[in-house]
């Protein structure tokens, strides 16, 4: 036994409802207690669906630990007649699993012809697996169980879009950003999936040219079996920033065979690399962010920070920890400090240690970043309802390259704001200002010096801002005592200024 | 509309261990220790999301495969306990079976002893699985367990059972002083080790419909009184009960005037629900009584449906509610079908099923706010009414304002997802 009380990712058979309820005419029966049947809550608010999600628990009660027979049988055609779908993916919680019913046979009892529906049972381990291993390999079995031999390739160039889900992070806006960059390059979407994926787009995914996901480690599954099965050739980044979505179009344009120009048709509305150039973005420059999420937007977005902001990447890390080595080999040009752990403590004891100018992380780290006053922008799940905006806020593509520069900019102190702040104080009184704000000529501690300032001098420091002025004094004091003056006069204060610089 | 068999197939309801919810928020000084798999960790942290941040009181003992594989729960839980005593120093420790070792026949309240003895530290044993009725009864198990620990005594007095506010308790402190009464002790109280006597001379009260499992431990184990009552939801259920109070020390008081005065008081609101249909779907076990009190206060209801009735708990309340339909522990579908049918102005409905209901277009109240809201007694007459009250006027206030234009949206549903239907849209 481990004492949990707070984990990044949920058990395998959320993992499977959340695959398998993602596709459009696909039901998912989970054989549980009904307090494991809590995905329902999170699709239905989440979501806002507004239509019951199609996941049926089958709940245990008290007569099943009285020894009476799941009967799956009987929900299965309840669930066929009530909701039609084409495909019914049965599956277990741990729970369900210590019972060893033998859910197998009584599918295999149900006479043939009274189901309308296929019936196939999920192949994933309820304690073996966890969420995300769980989604990729039902992903995978559905497709690779629906998919049909036979099907020529699409006339035009074509890709398949593989890892959006329903309580996916931003993937209603990350797949309206990939289709209208596809578009822009003249490039059809065959198939997204699993997310809103109908038994046609099922049938017909060997159609595409080319498979994309928007997460390697929740799609790599399908994208490796339809490499198998139909010879199709997949893109392993994932779009993040200008200049990444920029070489993930190369990538996917060498492969089309089709023009690389294109891709500026796609880019003509992208802003981030401009707004690198533009002076707000100077002072991003050097200041330090720890990265840490799901594997693919953790490299994604270490990249993005480093390459096209200029900002340091203190360290990066993941809770899938079956791709600590994948993030390690991808980012070890980044950083040499790797947080490769599923538990939250380390993390924070990472942010604490480290102390960076950023933290961007999942809604845990933007909890413990609160703890040491470390700014935090959320770009991975586990998410929050915030997470899931009614408006468009992709993070993929290059509008998503965009929206990162928004979320930079909302996260951190802005940058000429930072500037001015710096030089003029924070009243804003401007260089010509007499005082510094109330209160803090009193709190400066005296001197405490052997050097007399005299009256022109003493007025000449007030005017330079309070918070260097401090320094500021004593460069000066200490280049008078270098030339053995005992009194500071307005020209000592010039020809320090000169000799020192500033 | 919809078809549907003769068994439940689709339930709403939430796992038992929602009450450590307001149970650890009530009992400051207890941690609740959950024995279980990591989908109990995950409801929690699911259900208590916001908790989680707070250095929760709360934590799962996720069973590992060598726990699955029959080894001695002691063995595992020694460590873990430790790690809670250590980090938390709780004042007692409430260590929860959970439906994996139900199953497994693991005997988790046998290790509530050794602890103890072990930490110093008391540990009740909950059995707060997921084969109950309704969620809420996860608090009826941790009462009776308490309960247990009750010290003894002959003397008379009066112990009011289940988890109230301090405003709540405050009321029913006023009017046993007013009636006379012994002055009340409350289970459950601030402390885990709050636990007041019981005995063959105590009479024991409850105030939710769902602690019919405690009371009757009670009454088995203790020979204590437990009256029969109207639960204190509304002006006509706080009237009833303490009435009922009243009796039980053989009293006879009249509280007509208090319950009147309280209508008045609720007008507003009244005007609002008066001649509104609400129709109740099944969750915490409160349906029976809050729609008793919606019907009083003028509503029509046209059908109430709830996970389980006692017939001797809940028997002053099912004769409360003569005339309407009650549907006990039916299938989510079936509930669908009474719904288009009657069509009601509001449906009261769980977080399971509120939006897919608000997108099927009914007008929802989500109930579990219910649960956790101060809404007992005369003083809370009037927030129970606000809550059915204002979540009418929001939909006719936004109906209004869609007036001749009508709605644009749709409720989302897997289409959305399809290019076509933004494609669709955007012609539109």
């Amino acid at each position: 036994m481990k004492l949990a009380v707070w984990s990044y990712q949920a058990p395998a058979h959320v993992g499977v409802s959340k695959a398998a309820s993602s596709f459009a005419d696909v039901h998912t029966i989970l054989r549980a207690p009904k307090g494991d049947g809590y995905g329902t809550i999170m699709l239905a608010m989440f979501e806002r669906l507004g239509v019951t999600p199609p996941l049926t628990v089958a709940a245990m009660s008290e007569a099943t630990l009285a020894g009476a027979p799941a009967d799956i049988g009987r929900t299965i055609l309840e669930v066929d007649r009530r909701h039609a779908p084409r495909l019914i993916v049965v599956t277990r919680s741990a729970t369900a699993l210590v019972l060893q019913e033998p859910l197998e046979g009584e599918i295999g009892m149900i006479p043939a012809g009274t189901v309308r529906a296929e019936v196939m049972q999920a192949s994933t381990h309820p304690v073996r697996d966890n969420e995300i291993s769980a989604f990729a390999k039902t992903v995978r079995e559905v497709v690779d169980r629906c998919a049909q031999d036979g099907h020529p390739r699409t006339k035009e160039p074509s890709v398949n879009i593989i890892g959006p889900s329903l309580l996916g992070f931003h993937d209603h806006s990350n797949v309206a950003s990939l289709r209208r960059m596809f578009a822009d390059i003249g490039v059809e979407v065959n198939a997204v999936l699993p997310l809103g994926a109908t038994m046609d787009d099922l049938q017909g995914v060997g159609k595409a040219w080319v498979n994309v996901s928007t997460a390697l480690e929740l799609a790599l599954p399908t994208m490796e079996l339809l490499r198998e099965r139909f010879g199709t050739p997949f893109v392993a980044d994932v779009p993040y920033g200008e200049i990444g979505t920029a070489r993930f179009l190369q990538e996917v344009t060498n492969l089309l065979e089709i023009p690389h120009d294109r891709i500026r048709n796609a880019a003509r509305d992208a802003k981030l690399s401009w707004f690198a150039r533009t002076v707000d973005a100077h002072a991003l420059s050097g200041k330090r962010v720890g990265v840490f999420g799901m594997p693919s937007a953790a490299a994604g977005i270490a990249r993005f920070l480093r390459d096209e902001l200029d900002m340091r990447v203190e360290f990066v890390g993941t809770f899938v920890l079956e791709y600590g080595d994948w993030l390690r080999e991808r980012t070890k040009d980044l950083t040499d400090s790797f947080v490769i752990t599923d538990d939250f403590e380390e993390v924070a004891r990472a942010i604490d240690q480290t102390r960076p100018d950023i933290v961007f992380g999942s809604q845990m780290e933007r909890h413990s970043s609160s703890r040491y006053g470390v700014p935090c922008a959320v770009v991975s799940p586990p998410a929050h309802i915030l997470n899931f905006p009614l408006g468009y806020a992709p993070m993929l593509g290059f509008d998503g390259a965009n929206h990162l520069g928004d979320i930079v900019n909302q996260t951190q102190v802005l940058g000429l704001e930072h500037h001015l702040i710096e030089t003029f104080g924070p009243r804003g009184q401007g260089r010509f200002a007499e005082a510094a704000p109330e209160g803090v000529d009193q709190a400066e501690p005296p001197s405490g010096s052997d050097l007399t300032w005299d009256a022109q001098a003493e007025r000449l420091i007030k005017r330079i801002p309070f918070f260097v002025r401090k320094k500021a004094r004593a460069n000066i004091e200490k280049y008078a005592r270098e030339r053995g003056l005992r009194t500071i006069e307005e020209s000592t204060v010039l020809a320090a200024r000169e000799h020192l610089g500033g | 509309m919809f078809e549907h068999g003769d068994d439940v197939i689709e339930r709403d309801d939430f796992c038992s261990l929602a009450p450590i919810g307001w149970l650890h928020h009530k009992m400051q000084d207890s941690f609740f220790l959950v024995v279980g798999t990591g989908s109990c960790q995950g409801f929690l942290q699911t259900a208590l999301g916001v908790m989680i941040f707070a250095q929760p009181r709360f934590g799962t003992a996720v069973l590992d495969e060598d726990d699955l594989g029959g080894a001695d729960p002691l063995t595992g839980l020694l460590p873990v306990a430790r790690e809670v005593v250590t980090r938390h120093q709780p004042a007692a420790i409430f260590l929860a079976s959970t439906c994996t070792p139900e199953i497994l026949k693991m005997n988790i309240a046998g290790c509530a002893a050794p602890l103890e003895r072990e930490f110093g530290v008391r540990v009740y044993p909950v059995r707060m699985d997921g084969f109950d009725a309704a969620y809420t009864q996860g608090e009826d198990h941790v009462l009776t367990s308490m309960i247990e620990r009750a010290p003894q005594t002959a003397e008379k007095n009066l112990v009011i059972l289940g988890c109230l506010s301090a405003v709540e308790e405050a009321e029913i402190r006023l009017e046993c002083a007013a009636m006379g009464l012994p002055v009340p002790a409350f289970l459950p109280g601030e402390s885990a080790l709050d636990v007041p006597a019981i005995g063959k001379n105590t009479t024991l009260v409850p105030v939710h419909p769902y602690l019919a499992g405690a009371c009757a431990y009670a009454k088995r184990e203790r020979e204590c009184a437990v009256p029969q009552v109207v639960f204190p939801y509304g002006p006509d259920g706080a009237r009833a009960f303490y009435e009922a109070l009243a009796a039980a020390f053989g009293k006879t008081v009249s509280y007509e005037a208090r319950e009147r005065e309280t209508w008045a008081a609720c007008e507003a609101e009244l005007a609002t629900l008066r001649g509104r249909s609400i129709a109740f779907c099944a969750d915490a076990m409160l349906e029976l009584s809050l729609a008793r009190t919606l019907r009083a206060a003028g509503c029509r209801i046209p059908f109430v449906a709830t996970p389980s009735i006692s017939r001797k708990f809940h028997g002053k309340e099912s004769a409360l509610l003569e005339g309407v339909e009650v549907l006990e522990r039916p299938d989510r579908f079936a509930v669908f079908e009474r719904l288009s049918a009657d069509h009601p102005d509001l449906v009261v409905a769980n977080l399971n099923i509120a939006n897919p209901l608000e997108g099927m277009g009914f007008n929802v109240k989500w109930s579990t706010e219910l649960t956790f809201q101060p809404i007992h007694g005369f003083s809370g007459a009037r927030a129970l009414f606000a809550l059915f009250a204002s979540a009418l006027r929001r939909h006719d206030a936004l109906d209004r304002s869609r007036g001749a234009v009508g709605g644009t949206g749709r409720p989302i549903d897997l289409a959305f997802f399809r290019e076509e239907t933004h494609r669709t849209r955007a012609a539109v």
